[in-house]
């Protein structure tokens, strides 16, 4: 009712009404339908608030009531224009900075490109470079669908492209096509990857030399990659042919499966410190500026005799690739307790033995089936020492393509 | 002979359901709790200070008595008194 918006736009003013009478100054205004409003007394001295109209009909009012009046205070739009009259670069200031935010708004100022894998963001950041899209170009002069086709056609591992803006960004979307592996055709042949002993093999394509039963060492030729020599049936008496012609190179395909053999070691102590935190902690706060370090609060570890340290590092965040100069490191100590635990022989073997095959189980490819399984005891001149040997049998692929050089 | 027309107004108002005030030009005057105080159909301001407050009724006035009292929207029709109302009084 009083400080709306119609009073804004019209002006209201608080008026001090002073005199004999005040109270006949309001029953006259009120006859006069003028609308008063947050009337206060204050000594003998009314105050009220009307509108800007109003005050220049109450002329014969105030000469009725015998009462003087004095504008105390004024509100609304039609003053604050006045002041802003007096004020120009006030009103300049807010229209230019509207304008420049509205002028800078429509041009583009950055490209982005996401959803890209295997290519790379300039290549389709130079194909929307070329048909104008860059920063410091008109947003309305930028035809995003010309840029899409654009762009689907000069790269075709694109699948879908959209391109639109975010603000002063432009946006280009991309959802590369998933394109089959291809397999590499050059001519290989199939070399062990891992020592052992021939189970299986099976040759798709190539040649093979071995029989089931081999060892072959690591890097030995399991399938050679030359195309299979015609077989003579006619006569297999026949004397080969004297000109040996150069075998035709393919790739060569097959599976070797072969007993591998894995050893590791394991151990464990009986009798094994272990560090907790007490819950005791020092904090040490460090304030770097620039170069300049200052230290607002130091640690004294030292009278820990044992303790870890927890470093914290913290910094304001990037904006607008300008870095930060202020950063704070805050240290954190905490005291340690050592406990010595024990453990049976029986417990330690456990452990050992599990230590031992989670190393092996790190080599082993996924596919190698355990044939055999094998744990021996490695007695120690220690006496607080548990060692385990695990040795596993597993039968396991161990071909491995090998490009062949062609000179 | 005054007394008379009022009361067959008033049962004129009651048998036809219409509120008496408006029929017998009597002031309604609402509180919310102690804090406002809105009165309609008045006849003007006797005499306002912070504490005391006497408003001219078609009859009589009416005598309001608070501390920091404030007349917020004045108009023809009606008062709206703020403050800390402490008494209200008829003074026929």
């Amino acid at each position: 009712m009083t400080f709306n918006m119609s009073n804004y736009m019209h002006g209201a003013i608080r008026l001090k009404v002073t005199g004999f009478m005040p109270e006949k100054f309001i029953n006259l205004c009120t006859a006069q339908n003028i609308y008063l409003w947050k009337i206060s007394k204050k000594n003998s001295d009314l105050f009220v608030w009307m509108k800007v109209e109003d005050f220049f009909l109450i002329r014969p009012i105030v000469r009725k009531s015998r009462t003087r009046v004095t504008i105390v205070s004024r509100y609304g739009l039609p003053f604050a224009a006045k002041r802003l009259k007096k004020r120009k670069i006030l009103l300049i200031g807010p229209v230019a900075f509207f304008l420049v935010l509205n002028v800078l708004a429509s041009f583009v100022w950055f490209v982005d490109v996401t959803g890209v894998k295997n290519l790379s963001d300039s290549q389709i950041k130079a194909i929307a470079f070329q048909q104008g899209l860059k920063p410091g170009v008109l947003k309305s002069n930028i035809n995003t669908k010309q840029i899409e086709n654009e762009i689907l056609i000069n790269t075709p591992e694109v699948a879908w492209i959209s391109v639109n803006f975010i603000g002063t960004r432009a946006v280009i979307e991309v959802v590369e096509k998933t394109v089959p592996k291809q397999d590499d055709k050059s001519p290989a042949h199939i070399v062990a990857g891992k020592d052992g002993v021939i189970t299986e093999i099976i040759t798709l394509a190539g040649q093979s030399t071995l029989k089931v039963g081999d060892t072959v060492k690591k890097g030995d030729l399991l399938i050679k990659g030359f195309a299979p020599e015609p077989v003579n049936h006619q006569d297999p008496s026949a004397q080969p042919p004297v000109i040996s012609v150069p075998p035709q190179l393919i790739k060569a395909k097959g599976i070797v499966k072969a007993r591998v053999w894995y050893e590791s070691y394991g151990e464990t102590e009986l009798i094994k410190a272990k560090h907790q935190r007490t819950g005791r902690q020092q904090i040490g706060v460090l304030l770097k500026i620039g170069s300049n370090e200052i230290v607002l609060k130091s640690a004294h570890p030292e009278q820990f005799g044992l303790y870890d340290k927890e470093v914290v590092h913290k910094k304001l965040p990037l904006w607008r690739n300008s870095d930060f100069i202020v950063e704070s490191n805050i240290d954190i100590y905490h005291e340690l307790d050592t406990e010595w635990s024990e453990m049976t022989v029986e417990e330690a073997r456990d452990y050992a033995k599990n230590n031992a095959l989670a190393q092996i189980q790190n080599l082993m490819p996924e596919t190698a089936q355990i044939l055999s399984r094998k744990i021996e005891l490695i007695k120690t001149e220690e006496p607080n020492l548990v060692r385990i040997k695990a040795t596993i049998e597993v039968e396991e692929d161990i071909g491995k393509s090998m490009i062949i050089s062609q000179q | 002979m005054q007394s008379r027309k009022r009361g067959r107004l008033q049962r004129l108002a009651g048998l036809l359901e219409i509120p008496q005030d408006i029929v017998m030009d009597l002031p309604r005057i609402t509180m919310l709790g102690n804090r406002q105080l809105l009165i309609e159909n008045h006849k003007g301001i006797i005499e306002y200070t912070p504490s005391l407050i006497r408003i001219k009724l078609n009859q009589g006035e009416l005598i309001v008595t608070g501390a920091d009292l404030t007349l917020g929207n004045l108009q023809v029709e009606q008062i709206l008194v703020e403050g800390t109302v402490e008494e209200l009084k008829y003074d026929l």
